[in-house]
């Protein structure tokens, strides 16, 4: 009993960093008041870069180029969003089309349709160790990173700046800060996260980049977000809650097939989309709503 | 406007699938040597170098057909060396070289298969191949728009509006008993596991299913008293998925693990290699293709589907003026389906492939019959070994 529920904390941490980054990369994006659905773009590109870079040097560095890949894509979106206003649900999406069309046009003119030769895995410690050991350093750095993200939006001048550019961006320009600086930082960080994501998907849990990467986990942790009422701890928590859900689901419809005809399967698949469907739904005014001025342009014309 | 942009982008895809067309086609004023056939292939999207599918049916057709590979461009005759390598030891008497000429269009999107068919029956192709069911409306329509030309569709029936299977007089469609093949593997997984064994299908479709029944059969057969896991992943493109389902399988003992969840399927692969290298004495089974490559100490062998054979049978009818344009389908017998050869070391290996090809022989000789589906595997009785 306890080796199984060793193994259930385990896979979830397994597969939970690629989540939990991406989320984090989102929260710090949105707090700004930038709204960031390119995630899943981002962490494609990421992926990519990171897995055909390790093809050639040490894996770290790898995934180092892989988080600059999702926060060049970031930059991108933060320049389209903030220099010329352009929509911001508009611009993500064309980030995760473009990304899916050209990581399989450069997969194909590159390697194999199907992926790149595999590379080296980041090295897995402490293996024995139950529960914590077994995992590469990407899980202990999920397992950080949301206390630091905390830290850094809730204790510091520069987090206070953040979440006024998202709340009541005057507020911030009346300091003499500016706010498309601000923003711009914010989305581009949270880029070099989502990237790091990615990356962890083709360094970790497989050990090259498969052509369907990210598959959806982009949009998830776009959910997880949402899930965690756009707060780093809040995020984090969703996006390990859905790894471990899957763990969960996994583990008891292989030992007891039974459930499932009680309960269908695709109930069972969609069960993250619905919980947070059901949570915008029943979303009430005041604290842990999105930032005020998520997805609005600052015009300093206006009051 | 938009109708000009829709001619514009139709003059366009037209254009480059002109442009795609490999080195095939006789050039004007050459005199065939010998009567040709002509025979065209359309890939799905999956295209040249996917390592499954579509290299598959390439082989088939350029390769031991015609006798050519493609360099640069232009076919050339293919070594005898890479011909022989290239043909499965239980193949080598059947396969000899066809006077063909290959005419190749890889598909880059979904919208291509249709002109690419048309574009190859234009050329004057004797024979279309298009590969992967996800051509079955392209061809379908093809097939009607073209009464006099022939064509040959793997791993689909043509199906009617209602999605129910339908035969058309100008097309063969060739599908594969994958339950006789998982049988097989499923059968060594029982022999070389003492209590444990597990089975990952991606989506949960009658496709998949036929190989669990086919799986938990052959299990049956040399393992009664084995356990079989039994997980669907619901999806095929989602490594991490197969990789928390293969974490599961192994923290639960299980010994083998036969997948078929395409990318789902190497996140199970994956968990397996990890578990290994942690030093569990566990293997994985491959599926579709021989894919000992994507991890060659921990792929005890793979179930694969003989594309290549397809096509190559459909050619071979087609010079000797016997292609009869039928739904039929490829198992064991046929050697249509198979298990690949067993690279590793295993303890008890000679004792086991000894019984799986008695069971293979008794499959082929009609003397078992292996279901198909779940409802069949209830009432099947295990034959003696």
């Amino acid at each position: 009993m306890l080796q199984l529920v060793d193994a259930l904390l385990s896979s979830t941490l397994d597969a939970a960093p690629a989540l939990v980054f991406a989320a984090l990369g989102a929260v710090l994006s949105e707090r700004a008041g930038v709204v960031n659905v390119g995630v899943e773009g981002m962490m494609r590109a990421g992926a990519f870069v990171a897995a055909v870079a390790a093809l050639v040097m040490p894996t770290p560095l790898g995934v180092v180029l892989g988080m600059l890949a999702g926060a060049a894509l970031a930059a991108l979106h933060a320049w389209l969003c903030i220099r010329f206003r352009a929509d911001q649900v508009v611009s993500g999406m064309a980030i995760n089309l473009v990304m899916l069309a050209l990581g399989t046009f450069l997969l194909e003119a590159r390697f194999s349709p199907n992926g790149t030769p595999s590379i080296e895995q980041l090295t897995r410690w402490g293996s024995g160790v139950p529960v914590l050991g077994g995992h590469t350093a990407l899980t202990w750095l999920a397992l950080a990173a949301p206390f630091a993200l905390h830290a850094v939006i809730q204790r510091t001048r520069f987090g206070l700046r953040l979440r006024a550019a998202g709340e009541k961006p005057q507020a911030v320009a009346a300091m003499g800060v500016s706010v498309s600086r601000l923003r711009f930082v914010a989305v581009t960080c949270g880029g070099l996260l989502a990237g790091l994501g990615g990356a962890s998907l083709s360094v970790a849990t497989l050990d090259r980049f498969e052509h369907n990467m990210p598959a959806g986990l982009g949009f998830m942790a776009v959910a997880a977000m949402v899930f965690g009422r756009w707060t780093p701890l809040g995020a984090a928590a969703a996006a390990a809650f859905f790894a471990f859900g899957n763990a969960l689901r996994i583990g008891l419809t292989s030992s007891a097939p039974q459930v499932l005809e009680v309960i269908p399967q695709g109930v069972l698949l969609a069960l993250p989309y619905l919980l947070t469907l059901l949570l915008l739904a029943g979303q009430k005014r005041g604290a842990g709503k999105a930032p005020a001025a998520l997805g609005t342009p600052y015009d300093p014309e206006l009051r | 406007m938009t109708r000009a942009l829709a001619l514009c982008l139709t003059l366009v895809s037209v254009g480059s699938c002109k442009k795609s067309d490999e080195g095939g086609g006789a050039k004007p004023g050459e005199k065939p040597a010998e009567k040709t056939i002509q025979v065209g292939l359309v890939t799905d999207v999956g295209g040249r170098g996917d390592e499954s599918f579509n290299d598959a049916a390439l082989r088939g057709l350029e390769l031991w057909a015609a006798g050519s590979k493609l360099v640069d461009g232009k076919y050339v005759p293919a070594e005898k060396r890479d011909l022989e390598a290239s043909i499965p030891a239980d193949l080598a008497s059947m396969v000899t070289r066809l006077p063909v000429k290959p005419m190749v269009l890889q598909s880059k999107a979904q919208e291509d298969y249709q002109p690419n068919l048309q574009l190859l029956v234009d050329k004057g192709c004797d024979l279309t191949v298009g590969v992967g069911f996800m051509l079955e409306n392209a061809v379908e329509a093809a097939a009607k728009e073209y009464p006099k030309a022939r064509f040959l569709l793997i791993d689909s029936p043509i199906l009617d509006a209602n999605g129910n299977p339908q035969s058309l007089p100008n097309v063969r469609t060739m599908v594969f008993r994958e339950h006789e093949g998982s049988f097989l593997v499923g059968a060594l997984a029982g022999l070389l596991a003492k209590e444990k064994v597990g089975f990952v299908g991606g989506m949960e479709i009658p496709l998949i299913k036929k190989f669990e029944a086919g799986f938990r059969a052959g299990v049956k057969t040399t393992n009664p008293k084995a356990e079989v896991l039994v997980s669907y992943t619901g999806s095929f493109d989602k490594v991490a998925a197969g990789k928390q389902v293969g974490q599961d399988f192994m923290a639960k003992g299980v010994e083998i693990v036969f997948q078929a969840a395409g990318s789902d399927g190497l996140g199970v692969i994956q968990a397996v290699k990890e578990a290994r290298a942690a030093g569990k004495n566990v293997y994985a089974i491959g599926v579709d293709s021989d894919q000992y490559r994507v991890a060659p100490d921990v792929i005890l062998t793979s179930m694969v589907k003989r594309v290549d054979l397809a096509v190559y049978f459909a050619a071979k009818d087609l010079v000797n003026g016997n292609f009869i344009a039928a739904d039929g389908d490829l198992g064991l017998k046929e050697n249509g389906v198979a298990y690949a050869p067993i690279r590793l070391a295993v303890p008890g290996k000679d004792a086991a492939v000894a019984k799986v090809e008695a069971l293979r022989k008794l499959i082929v000789d009609g003397k078992l019959r292996v279901p198909a589906n779940l409802g069949d595997l209830e009432a099947f009785t295990p034959p003696a070994l």
